[in-house]
């Protein structure tokens, strides 16, 4: 995280650290539709360093998804990335990716090849109408120059790397003869088919039960150690935070609210948000759970609260100033920033 | 595969068996028969006919037998492959079987090529330049396509052609090659006339080929699949052609089958305006006459074309799709 780009001051060294992979900065990517625009995402910053796993969470429809299809520039016809910049290390080059053709040469050398993408639901990832490996072969050839057997050899070899029983056999299967477990780590196998620096992996392990789940962040995780790529991990779940990211993001209806280590971020929680997510996680006390809601619900996207996001359902919300402006990114700890009046922030008003 | 195709070879022999007990009885159910209202045409001419010569001609056609034994000596004849004799036309309803089906299957045909070869790309045309001007366009003409019954376009064009070019587009050959032997010269002149039944027939299937192959385009295109392999770096043309195209034609190949009565059912209408060579015309001759062998023949053959045509299709499909394929 560069706290030297607070949101909203324009970036005016495109220059990349050489250990940061990716540099989301400002990034503002907007729906328009006929009922009005929807800001999905607005003003979101954050660096991925190579071979580092950063979470970003938050309840559905915070933006953590358009985030990652914003990256990927897979966005759908009516989103829009209005702001910001997109800035990946490519081979020493840096490269807004904001800036590019969404259907042009750059993105696609960079899609699979640079930073691929695991996604929620494996049934509907593949075509239900193309085996596995046609799939995962298409994928190694366009970015690859080699010859279909030697990308089969490949396609094999990394399905046996992501724990298929029987590779040999499941290249030529259809997602509809796999289990659900099998399908998830074929869509790993598709993923990390062109050995990629940037892994996106958008609610891996939502569509499928808990003992798949676990196995599912276990092969992440080895793969990971294996391959040193880098993963943002996008979830709800708090739990898969904790098990495998090294930092976390937090947003809450288009805005990062809160940004640090792992460590901090849940021993150490300040936006009120946070900690109330953290208190939402049910807790096992002696004879009982306990669970503590957050009040209140999201706000419809096309009516959104003024000034900070969050304050209709905060329970720390200072009247006179916390409906009144959005509270700036400020660092508190080295490596961790908040958005929240609680923790200064008021005298850089205008 | 082998052993669904066999399965669905011997699901016909049930199914024609019904068809050709329900078409039978039809045909056979206006009151009278073939030589009622072949004396009662005569009579109208003024011709007195001697009474025994009514029963000698029922006799001869085997008509005086109960309807079940009448239906059996047909079936059975029929399936070893004796059609039988046509009473009205006199002469064997095989060979006007022979002369008039090469025909109607041509226009079919022609008919079903250009549904799908103007249908497909049109479709896709609308659904990936949704409420684009050519989409609009293309969903107004086929909105009328679908709605123009094929006779009264058949009228329309045969009128327009009339106005323009000052000949009337009749038959399928030009008055000076309606006799001439078989050549070169013939068949294009062949061709020079097929096109127009076949396009007219073609217009409605064509027209709701559009709306299907756009529908079902619509549906794939922001499906999770297409996101995914445009997210593995897949270019623009394999993103339409090898993805949500393979899978919305789908559908597109199960209907042929369906598709085909329809053109056969344009084509008698059609057939009549235009006064083509088909069977359509012989077979309204055959019912309005009770000429029952010729007619209950050209029902069957029908019939048999249109199973062929849908296992074809379900065989298509099979090959296309691996999910079906896995559960024939």
């Amino acid at each position: 995280m560069s706290s030297t780009h607070p949101i909203g001051t324009p970036v005016q060294d495109p220059a990349l650290p050489a250990d940061t992979l990716l540099s989301v900065r400002n990034l503002q990517t907007h729906f328009f539709s006929r009922e009005g625009t929807v800001k999905a995402v607005d003003g979101v910053t954050f660096d991925v360093k190579q071979g580092e796993i950063l979470g970003i969470a938050g309840e559905s429809g915070c933006g953590k998804s358009v985030t990652s299809q914003s990256i990927m520039r897979i966005l759908p016809k009516n989103a829009k990335i209005v702001g910001g910049e997109i800035l990946y290390n490519h081979q020493g080059q840096v490269i807004d990716l904001t800036a590019v053709d969404p259907n042009g040469r750059v993105i696609r050398a960079i899609r699979g090849k640079e930073i691929s993408m695991i996604f929620q639901e494996p049934m509907s990832a593949f075509s239900p109408v193309h085996t596995i490996g046609n799939q995962i072969i298409e994928t190694i050839r366009i970015h690859q120059p080699m010859s279909k057997a030697e990308a089969r050899e490949q396609a094999i070899e990394m399905l046996h790397r992501v724990g298929m029983p029987n590779p040999g056999r499941n290249i030529d299967q259809y997602t509809f003869n796999l289990s659900g477990g099998m399908r998830q780590r074929a869509m790993v196998a598709l993923a990390l088919s062109c050995r990629p620096k940037l892994l996106i992996a958008d609610e891996p392990t939502t569509a499928v039960d808990v003992t798949i789940q676990a196995q599912i962040l276990k092969l992440l995780r080895e793969i990971q150690a294996d391959l040193g790529m880098a993963i943002i991990m996008i979830t709800h779940d708090l739990g898969v935070i904790a098990e495998l990211t090294d930092r976390v993001m937090i947003m809450y209806l288009g805005k990062e609210v809160e940004y640090g280590s792992v460590e901090n971020l849940f021993h150490r929680p300040k936006h009120p948000y946070t900690r109330g997510l953290l208190a939402s996680i049910p807790k096992m006390a002696p004879g009982r759970i306990e669970i503590e809601p957050i009040e209140g619900s999201v706000p419809s996207p096309y009516a959104l609260p003024t000034g900070c996001k969050f304050h209709p359902r905060c329970r720390d919300f200072m009247r006179g100033v916390c409906e009144v402006s959005e509270p700036p990114l400020i660092p508190i700890a080295p490596g961790h920033e908040v958005s929240c009046y609680l923790y200064g922030g008021r005298e850089e008003r205008a | 595969m082998l052993p669904f195709i066999a399965k669905r070879l011997l699901l016909m022999v049930p199914t024609l068996l019904i068809i050709s007990v329900v078409g039978f009885i039809i045909i056979q159910a206006p009151p009278g028969d073939f030589v009622s209202s072949y004396v009662a045409a005569l009579q109208k001419q003024g011709d007195v006919i001697d009474p025994e010569l009514i029963t000698g001609l029922r006799a001869r056609f085997g008509l005086d037998q109960p309807l079940h034994i009448q239906y059996w000596r047909w079936v059975s004849n029929f399936a070893q492959g004796n059609l039988g004799y046509s009473m009205s036309l006199r002469q064997p309803v095989a060979d006007i079987i022979l002369e008039r089906l090469p025909f109607s299957v041509t226009i079919s045909l022609l008919s079903l090529i250009l549904v799908y070869v103007i249908g497909i790309p049109v479709g896709i045309l609308s659904a990936t330049r949704q409420y684009s001007l050519a989409d609009y366009t293309a969903t107004i003409i086929s909105f009328l396509g679908v709605a123009t019954p094929s006779f009264l376009l058949a009228l329309v064009m045969l009128w327009l052609l009339f106005v323009w070019t000052g000949n009337a587009q009749l038959g399928l050959y030009s008055m000076e090659m309606q006799n001439a032997p078989f050549s070169l010269a013939k068949m294009l002149d062949l061709l020079n006339h097929i096109w127009l039944p076949a396009l007219i027939v073609g217009i409605g299937g064509t027209a709701g080929l559009i709306r299907t192959m756009r529908a079902n385009l619509l549906d794939e295109l922001p499906k999770p699949y297409v996101t995914v392999a445009r997210a593995r770096g897949v270019g623009p043309t394999k993103l339409l052609y090898k993805y949500p195209l393979r899978i919305a034609i789908n559908p597109v190949i199960s209907t042929v089958g369906y598709t085909l009565p329809d053109l056969i059912e344009g084509e008698v209408l059609v057939s009549l305006v235009l006064g083509l060579p088909t069977l359509a015309p012989i077979l309204l001759r055959a019912l309005l006459q009770q000429d029952m062998w010729l007619a209950s023949s050209v029902i069957m053959i029908q019939a048999i074309l249109v199973l062929i045509g849908t296992l074809l299709s379900d065989i298509l499909l099979a090959i296309v799709d691996p999910r079906i394929r896995g559960s024939v």
